[in-house]
């Protein structure tokens, strides 16, 4: 890894884990969990996710000496909203199938918190080659979490992942059955208030 | 037809709850839900710019961006949806913005409650959510008010009912791990199978 | 702090720079979608005339196109039932060489939440249901969404759309399990649990889109092909 500089590996790496934007600095929850039914929409959701952080991140970085002040929210709203345009429209054109379960969804990015805290808290103070690695950084480690419950939410709902099935039939013919449960919205809190609770217990964040 | 908006109403407030049904808005709902009154606050703000918001951007989707929209002004070819999210979101921004201005010149009171709100609000999933879901159903203008201000009453309900569950928690002994977020996703969990009762309801 | 002039020149650049490439991929993308469009419409009427035998095999966009071209007419006919280029319904028939295999017609209508768009196809007696798929719905993955899937629209496969004495009869979702020892069997499917509403918006729009069709069907079964 030495074709980044120890700094750029840190903004890269951290988010991953350590400072995780959903289980840590709570960012991005909102348009995540309603696509992680499914693990094949959840990967497309997160490089979605990927595609306008890193890009959003880079381009308002690049701007960041000209933005004037009273009207920076603005600016990085339109941002990041024409690049989700951008976005959906590709997803359209080459993936239909997936963005027509995504629906809504790809166009709520737009609010997902993880952009515009992203922009606010790193790329309007740094340089554009390490805000496009935490944009890059921050989006895997999001993409992380999300495909971490769907993987879950799939298997254990409907004995599926990515739409193969996983659980033999003869399973089933002994009595085993799908969590119902798993696809329903409860399932999809309790999955990632788990996963939270083993994430935070291995780094030893503490909340007050 | 006044059955029908209830009806419309009572599925947005409690079958399908925006927050709990949809994860809309959830940023903010973990981060305020710690105290009741702010969550109250903040729960009142939601569901005005909602109710405001559904309208007014059901009114620009079908006059302007919806495919053949544009016939009235002679130009019936013209599809401009694609520009709906960006069209959505600055009219929200707007909105709040002028929201702001008009409490302030004229509830001052209401005003020094909810003005620290305010802002948060334009990027709260939830508002930006409820745009969208009016045009992918397809809702009249009546049905867009109605489902704006269910989607806000709901996570009005959400947001403060979490807030008691939490101001109660504060006795309890939460392993290290699980306090904060974690025990606030899995008490979510709880709070969202429980309005899946409601699920049963027949209108 | 800049000036006024600064802040609106700036951000009308930002604006028109955007504005420019959003426009532009939406542009050099829509040709791209509308085809997507027509895929998707053409694989979902073909589904519901069991194209391809094989539900789990995926065909291919080419092949759909093909597949469509070869097998599928598209008749319009009027509220009388007889066929009319200038009619308002649209009716796809599905033929292998002269003799005629199925009628597929777009059915839609409210489910819980959203418009459900689909199409139902009938065997040539015109009372036995071929096949039904639904295609956009907005409904709940999990519950109201579970229509789209195969162990749900399956079971409309066989069913009858008219009783003992020839008057039309629309299929019904019913809440929980039908019971096959009951007479109104063949007019029944398993309902999803947990989505009765679904259920109940899918009853309703079916029956008013066959009611719309039945004119057409009717003169089938009086055995007079129009």
């Amino acid at each position: 890894m030495s074709i980044l500089s120890r700094k750029s590996q840190q903004v890269l790496a951290d988010p991953l884990v350590a400072n995780n934007p959903i289980a840590v600095q709570i960012l991005g929850i909102c348009s995540a969990l309603a696509v992680t039914v499914k693990m094949q929409t959840s990967i497309v959701m997160a490089l979605s996710v990927i595609f306008v952080l890193t890009l959003s991140n880079t381009i308002i970085s690049l701007l960041r000496k000209w933005i004037p002040g009273r009207v920076r929210i603005i600016v990085q709203l339109t941002v990041i909203a024409s690049l989700v345009i951008i976005a959906d429209q590709i997803l359209r054109a080459y993936l239909y199938d997936i963005s027509k379960q995504l629906s809504v969804f790809v166009g709520l990015i737009i609010t997902n918190c993880i952009l515009m805290g992203r922009a606010e808290a790193f790329a309007m103070q740094n340089p554009p080659g390490q805000s496009f690695l935490d944009g890059l950084g921050n989006g895997l480690g999001y993409g992380l979490i999300l495909v971490t419950v769907s993987v879950f939410r799939e298997l254990l709902g409907s004995g599926t992942l990515m739409g193969f099935h996983i659980i033999p039939q003869s399973m089933y013919a002994a009595g085993y059955e799908n969590i119902g449960l798993l696809v329903l919205s409860p399932g999809a809190f309790i999955i990632l208030g788990l996963i939270i609770w083993v994430q935070r217990s291995i780094t030893k964040t503490e909340e007050a | 037809m006044l059955e029908h908006y209830l009806s419309l109403a009572v599925k947005s407030i409690f079958i399908q709850n925006i927050l709990l049904a949809y994860f809309l808005g959830m940023c903010s709902f973990l981060a305020i839900s710690k105290k009741v009154e702010t969550s109250v606050g903040l729960g009142i703000a939601v569901t005005f710019v909602l109710t405001i918001t559904a309208p007014v951007n059901w009114f620009l989707y079908h006059f302007f961006l919806e495919k053949g929209a544009l016939a009235w002004a002679g130009l019936p070819e013209v599809d401009l949806s694609y520009l709906e999210y960006i069209v959505f979101i600055a009219t929200i921004a707007a909105m709040v913005q002028l929201v702001e201005m008009i409490l302030d010149r004229f509830a001052p009171a209401l005003y020094q409650a909810l003005g620290i709100f305010l802002p948060l609000i334009a990027v709260n999933c939830a508002i930006l959510g409820g745009s969208l879901f009016l045009v992918e159903r397809n809702y009249t203008l009546g049905e867009s008010t109605v489902f704006g201000f269910g989607a806000g009453a709901g996570w009005f309900l959400a947001i403060a009912s979490m807030a008691a569950i939490r101001h109660k928690l504060r006795y309890s002994d939460v392993p290290p791990g699980l306090r904060g977020l974690g025990i606030t996703m899995l008490l979510t969990g709880l709070l969202s199978m429980a309005f899946m009762a409601f699920s049963g309801i027949d209108l | 702090m800049r000036s006024n002039a600064y802040t609106l020149t700036f951000t009308s650049a930002v604006t028109i720079v955007l504005g420019l490439l959003v426009s532009l991929a939406a542009t050099s993308l829509k040709d791209r979608q509308a085809l997507n469009e027509e895929i998707d419409m053409k694989r979902n009427i073909l589904r519901s005339l069991h194209i391809p035998e094989d539900h789990s095999r995926k065909m291919s966009e080419q092949e759909i196109l093909d597949a469509f071209d070869q097998m599928i007419t598209e008749v319009h006919i009027n509220r009388e039932g007889e066929e009319d280029p200038n009619g308002d319904l649209i009716l796809y028939e599905k033929k292998s060489g002269d003799r005629i295999e199925g009628y597929a017609f777009p059915i839609s209508g409210k489910g819980l939440w959203s418009t459900i768009y689909g199409y139902m196809a009938l065997e040539p007696d015109g009372k036995t249901v071929k096949g039904i798929t639904f295609y956009k719905h907005g409904e709940t993955p999990g519950l109201g969404g579970e229509i789209e899937k195969d162990w749900f629209t399956s079971n409309f496969i066989g069913k009858q759309i008219v009783d003992a004495e020839g008057h039309l009869t629309s299929i019904q979702v019913i809440k929980g399990k039908v019971d096959p020892n009951r007479k109104e069997a063949i007019h029944q499917v398993d309902g999803i649990s947990g989505a009765t509403m679904t259920g109940k918006g899918v009853t309703a729009f079916l029956a008013r889109d066959l009611e719309t069709y039945n004119p057409f069907f009717e003169n089938i079964r009086k055995g007079m092909h129009p």
